[in-house]
């Protein structure tokens, strides 16, 4: 609350030098603006950022240290029957005495709440210092910066100077993100691969990850071959890629080549919904609707099908990239330029000779494209095949049968257990370093495949 | 000569016109069936919206009312463990289940064994002690008497009123003992059984009973992960749009930048938890299932979305306006924040509401970052452990009980509702300000 | 407009200000056994409703571990209690000895049965405990040779058993249920094979990894934690078999339904009267050096030890707990409240 109030007046204090600053600067040249380097307003901007800024910026800091500083002051201020304890010990006794400052638990004893008291005490202090520090500094900056206001300083080149600085390093976030996520995975797989070799990884055929966690305690061998989880993950993509693609692609040509423009303009959307239902949502629907009609169905013609098939997954993933397939195949068959059209037509060709002999063959690339980046959005596709796929890692391409998938086996892995310095927790990014691995050249072929195709009709 | 046989000849053959008009009709058969394949595809799509809707709609509108029983409940002092002491700490821990235990068998004399009577008092939900336990406390000169009072009733019980369980005795394996149905069907013929809008639904956070599990947990989760992604996704997602669009020279490090974004979008998420796993908290240590950290996983998510549309639309913009602006002396911020930013601002908000959207919707890194754990209390910060929609519904969407499934719809047909919304101001929003140049 | 961009830039800061306030953790976190789980899940619920404290963040990691992560050391980033479905062994003591977590106390909540399921459609068996020994162990004895598994069938074991693929989902190594199943039932039909017999006399670490070796050639199938999910895969699949505790039984008796064991059906009755053999007790540990210092311990304990939770008509025994007798009760009481702490 203090530091809502602090923040506030600091940005009241900001808001201050903004108007002071551009009144200054109008009051330098006598209310003449033309005769100044930069507009008032920019005067005003450069005034603010000297108030703001650093006064900021040690607010921050202060929320950076605050609460290890704390630690250790009060800390050190235990009585030595406490102090003594183990490290342990005393976060424990901290924690406690945190409660009691703040949350209004009963101390267990006259130490706790002593101390508890001087945790209050020294964050006031500790915070007063800083508001006086970060307000001093506020208030020397603007009229440090006010004092610098003369018809000829260059206050517009500084601010968009101070502006650019803040548009280049937020432009580097996205770096530092995929620079994340790659060391992050990278470093941990390099762990995982201390453990078991690259190869067998890569190249073995039996998945079974739950290894004894005790001595005493016989687990399973530990293999960790991904061999059929990569097949699982490519039989539940296929499945999904043969419902999506011809559906998405016919209802593409339909829509851009027949539909009237208001059925499109109403249907279009709807197929969109398709995209927009989250992946739960799917999934729900795939394990409590879609997997036991399957399997009835199987059931009823003779067949013995697995309660969670990777046909039931593969089909609700399906249906979800629909929208994908059919909007980024409109796209290209839109771009199909008109003349190929008519030059058909003027040969006598019906409208569905020219689509299939002429639009389609011309926009293939970019259905291709297109294709890829549906099956990379199926590859990496979650939540259905956790709530629907099963956790056997058989390796098969009956559809039929329950598989499990990349995915699956990242999420089983590491939900509820935090514990990494095992195989079985490294496995998890180990997997993840193999899908982004692979989603990831999967988009670089499909979008080079795009851009290819878009530049030719350019 | 030649020509009679010539003549003979194409004579003994159909004339060509005919062969034209029979080949013409072949195709425009085909013409048509291609037609009539194409909407048949478009049909099958929405069909399979159509049937997700249904089913979850079907499933999840008899989850917005509740049942409730109508029981003589006797504030007996004796039962409540409470004789002698009323002080409001004794009343607080006070054993108000033995109160209602004891009000079901004496309304159903009839129930001796054990068995029996653990059934009885299984229809009312293990959670109506604490309106007893309100009333009470408000009231402490309600002990010794006997009210007649609306109990919740127990998830199977709801479930059999609404027609989710069979009602027919003799059934094996019914959820619901022969004995249960018929003290319902004798509860109902007396009024004492009712339906009220589920009000527990709204408010309360999960539970393990499905009767009290409620979503107002998960919502005000999802509130504040959206809120934390919002405030960091936006901003840095316009400052980069604006280098990138505006600033940046064309070299090699725009050009990573640019392909490094659009790889980012095709990360699959989960790999996005990952990082969250490995970074937010175990590097940095942040808390465990809290909303900071998912607001921050989610920004990252939605990033490289807001980013591609806000580019799109500074790029709708046309060079002459720039060309203008500049001719009168702006500077390239000048022109940037008077004149590009406030023309392309529906088309960045639209794409912001939709990624925040996706971002709504988002569930697989969540998971990765410890959201799936068992939380009752609505958190107060960002800072305390918190559910989010779509987690709910993988939580409850696990769940074995018969009345998770009707929870799970409903909290699906919330999760949609709020989606919908979003996506409406969306649109609304780009009508109304879209601008053709 | 970049008056405007500043305005947003300020309510950023200032809200991100509020949300980054720290606090020290005030409730109780447990971890573990996902037997236990439903139990201390719907104590915390009524323990969060007294609204005193605030309700405990329950965890289902299973029994090993939540033993884990319980014996990880003191202090607020560990977890309170660990929730178990066997007793903590010897090894866990001395791991939680070198983390500085020296005082544990034990209390027995009640008793467990662990049943082996399958869907209320599917064929029911009745297995001695040697036949289930025969039909997951990784190694069986064959004509006097332990072999790796030869059976693919039930019947393969004994003609009277169904003819279907044997398809057991069970819990993984982290599962208590798992150690006290191969307890329970392995070790016991172990000892029932003369070359087994033979084993144990010669060598007896060679004994144990035999008799606690699951196989993994797809007849045993570990399914995760989530014993809720065995129950949905059993509903869907009828030629599955469940390995998990007593209570989810009880919860799902529309759907699934138990096997007998050695000629006796896995009921309520039979399992507290000791008749069904695979039955052990369910226990939680509790850090004693937290008891204080994070709030609400102390009265979670009194909570779960009263009568109206453990009792016989208790709310735990509705959700499929068995009771400890009277005077057990009682005395398991006493060490809840007073914190008598395990001895080696």
């Amino acid at each position: 609350m203090q530091l809502l109030i602090l923040t506030v007046v600091l940005l009241a204090l900001t808001g201050i030098g903004f108007s002071t600053g551009r009144r200054r600067a109008l009051a330098v040249v006598e209310g003449n603006p033309r005769l100044l380097h930069s507009l008032p307003n920019h005067h005003g901007y450069l005034v603010a950022l000297w108030c703001g800024i650093p006064a900021l910026l040690v607010v921050v800091g202060w929320l950076a240290f605050e609460p290890s500083l704390l630690h250790a002051l009060v800390i050190s201020a235990l009585p030595p029957e406490l102090a003594e304890m183990s490290d342990e010990r005393l976060s424990l006794v901290y924690n406690e005495v945190r409660n009691v400052a703040l949350n209004g638990q009963t101390a267990g004893s006259d130490a706790v709440a002593e101390a508890a008291r001087h945790y209050l005490s020294l964050r006031q202090t500790l915070f007063g210092a800083t508001a006086v520090v970060a307000l001093v500094l506020a208030v020397a900056g603007l009229a440090w910066a006010r004092g610098h206001i003369h018809r000829d300083l260059r206050a517009r080149n500084r601010v968009e100077r101070v502006v650019t600085v803040f548009l280049v390093m937020a432009s580097t976030v996205a770096i530092f993100t995929t620079i994340g996520i790659v060391l992050s995975l990278l470093f941990e797989s390099l762990r995982f691969f201390h453990f078991v070799p690259v190869s067998e990884f890569l190249f073995g055929t039996a998945w079974s990850p739950q290894m004894a966690i005790r001595s005493d305690q016989v687990g399973s061998s530990g293999a960790f071959g991904a061999v059929p989880l990569f097949a699982g993950t490519m039989l539940i993509a296929g499945i999904a890629l043969v419902v999506a693609v011809p559906l998405g692609l016919l209802s593409a040509i339909y829509m851009s080549e027949y539909a009237l423009p208001r059925f499109r303009s109403v249907v279009k959307p709807m197929l969109e919904i398709l995209a927009g239902i989250p992946t739960v949502v799917y999934g729900f629907f795939a394990a409590l609707t879609v997997a036991p009609f399957i399997r009835d169905l199987g059931t009823s013609l003779g067949l013995t099908v697995a309660s969670e098939s990777a046909l039931a997954a593969g089909l609700v993933m399906g249906i979800m990239i629909i929208p994908f397939v059919s909007s980024l195949s409109d796209d290209v068959i839109s771009a199909v330029p008109q003349s190929l059209r008519e030059g058909a037509y003027g040969l006598g060709a019906t409208k569905s000779e020219t689509i299939k002999q002429v639009v389609i063959p011309a926009a293939l690339p970019g259905i291709v494209g297109g294709v890829l980046l549906a099956a990379s959005r199926a590859i990496g596709e979650t939540m259905i095949v956790v709530m629907a796929a099963g956790l056997a890692a058989n390796l098969t391409a009956n559809p039929l049968e329950a598989v499990t998938t990349v995915t699956t086996q990242i999420v089983t892995l590491l939900v509820g257990d935090q514990e990494f310095d095992s195989p079985k927790t490294l496995a998890a990014f180990a997997l993840g370093l193999a899908l982004f691995t692979i989603t990831l050249a999967l988009n670089a072929v499909a979008l080079h495949i795009v851009n290819k195709y878009r530049e030719k009709y350019d | 000569m030649t020509e009679t046989t010539q003549m003979a000849r194409l004579g003994a053959v159909r004339p060509t016109a005919e062969i034209v008009a029979a080949r013409l009709k072949r195709r425009h058969n085909a013409e048509r069936r291609f037609r009539a394949v194409g909407l048949g595809a478009v049909l099958l799509a929405l069909g399979f919206l159509g049937i997700l809707l249904f089913t979850i709609v079907g499933n999840g509108i008899t989850a917005f009312v509740q049942t409730y029983v109508r029981i003589d409940v006797t504030f007996d002092s004796a039962l409540l463990g409470i004789e002698g002491d009323t002080g409001p700490d004794a009343l607080a821990a006070a054993n108000y289940q033995a109160i209602i235990k004891q009000s079901l068998y004496r309304t159903f004399p009839e129930a001796k064994t054990r068995a029996e009577q653990r059934q009885l008092g299984a229809m009312v939900s293990s959670g109506a002690d604490i309106d007893l336990r309100k009333m009470l406390t408000a009231d402490p000169s309600l002990l010794g008497q006997t009210r007649s009072l609306w109990l919740l009733a127990d998830d199977d019980i709801d479930m059999a009123v609404k027609g989710h369980i069979p009602r027919q005795q003799g059934i094996a394996g019914n959820r619901l003992s022969d004995n249960e149905l018929r003290w319902l069907s004798e509860l109902e013929s007396r009024g004492a059984v009712e339906t009220r809008f589920n009000t527990l639904l709204w408010s309360s956070g999960d539970s393990r009973e499905p009767e009290l599990a409620g979503l107002w947990g998960a919502v005000v989760g999802s509130i504040f992960s959206l809120v934390i992604t919002l405030l960091v996704s936006f901003p840095l997602g316009v400052a980069t749009s604006v280098y990138l669009e505006e600033f940046a020279p064309k070299n090699r490090w725009t050009d990573l930048i640019e392909v490094n974004i659009n790889n980012l979008a095709a990360v699959p998420s989960v790999v996005f938890g990952l990082l969250g796993l490995a970074v937010f908290l175990n590097i940095l240590g942040m808390p465990r299932s809290a909303p900071l950290v998912g607001g921050l996983v989610l920004a990252l998510i939605c990033l490289p979305t807001i980013i591609i549309a806000a580019r799109a639309a500074m790029k709708a913009v046309p060079p002459s306006i720039r060309e203008a602006a500049a001719g009168l002396g702006a500077s390239k911020l000048q022109v940037v924040t008077d004149h590009v930013l406030p023309l392309s601002m529906p088309g960045i908000l639209t794409g912001t509401i939709l990624g925040m959207a996706h971002a709504l919707g988002e569930t697989a890194p969540l998971l990765m970052i410890g959201m799936v754990a068992f939380i009752v209390d609505i958190p107060a910060t960002p800072l305390d452990p918190a559910a989010v929609l779509p987690v709910q519904v993988y939580l409850w969407a696990d769940s074995p009980e018969r009345a998770f499934v009707e929870r799970t719809s409903a909290a699906i047909m919330v999760l949609l509702l709020f989606l919908a919304l979003m996506n409406l101001s969306a649109i609304l929003l780009r009508k109304k300000f879209e601008r053709r140049w | 407009m970049l008056r405007k961009t500043m305005a947003v830039a300020a309510i950023a800061v200032a809200s991100l200000a509020v949300a980054g306030t720290a606090h020290a953790r005030d409730q109780i976190r447990v971890v573990g056994s996902s037997t236990v789980y439903p139990f201390t899940t719907a104590v915390a619920e009524q323990f969060g409703k007294t609204g005193k404290f605030k309700t405990p963040v329950v965890e289902s990691t299973g029994t090993g571990g939540g033993f884990k992560l319980f014996c990880g050391g003191v202090g607020p980033d560990h977890p309170d209690i660990s929730d178990a479905s066997r007793a903590i062994k010897a090894s866990e003591i001395e791991n939680c000895a070198k983390n500085g977590v020296s005082e544990i106390v034990e209390i027995k909540i009640g008793y467990d049965g662990i049943v082996l399921a399958a869907a209320k459609r599917a064929k029911h068996i009745d297995v001695t405990r040697q036949q289930l020994f025969l039909a997951l162990a990784k190694e069986v004895p064959v004509n006097g040779k332990l072999v790796e598994n030869p059976y693919v069938t039930w019947n393969q074991i004994d003609p009277k058993l169904p003819t279907q693929k044997i398809e057991v989902l069970g819990p993984p190594p982290t599962s208590g249920t798992r150690d006290a199943f191969i307890e329970l039932v392995f070790e016991h039909a172990a000892e029932s094979f003369p070359e087994l017999k033979e084993l144990k006399k010669t060598d007896e670490k060679a004994f144990k990894k035999a008799y606690s070796s699951i196989r993994e050639d797809g007849g045993y199938i570990e399914a995760g934690e989530n014993d809720n999910l065995i129950v949905q895969k059993l509903d869907a699949n009828p030629n599955a078999f469940g390995i998990f505790g007593y209570s989810f039984l009880e919860q799902n008796e529309d759907k699934i339904q138990g096997s007998m064991v050695d000629g006796v059906a896995p009921t309520f009755d039979d399992i507290a009267s000791g008749k069904y053999a695979v039955s052990r007790p369910l226990y939680i540990y509790v850090k004693k050096a937290h008891v204080g210092q994070i709030p609400g311990i102390k009265e979670f304990l009194a909570e779960y030890s009263s009568e109206k939770s453990w009792g016989k008509t208790g709310y735990l025994a509705d959700k499929g707990l068995i009771p400890l007798a009277d005077g057990e009760r009682k005395e398991w009481a006493t060490k809840a409240t007073s914190l008598v702490t395990l001895t080696k």
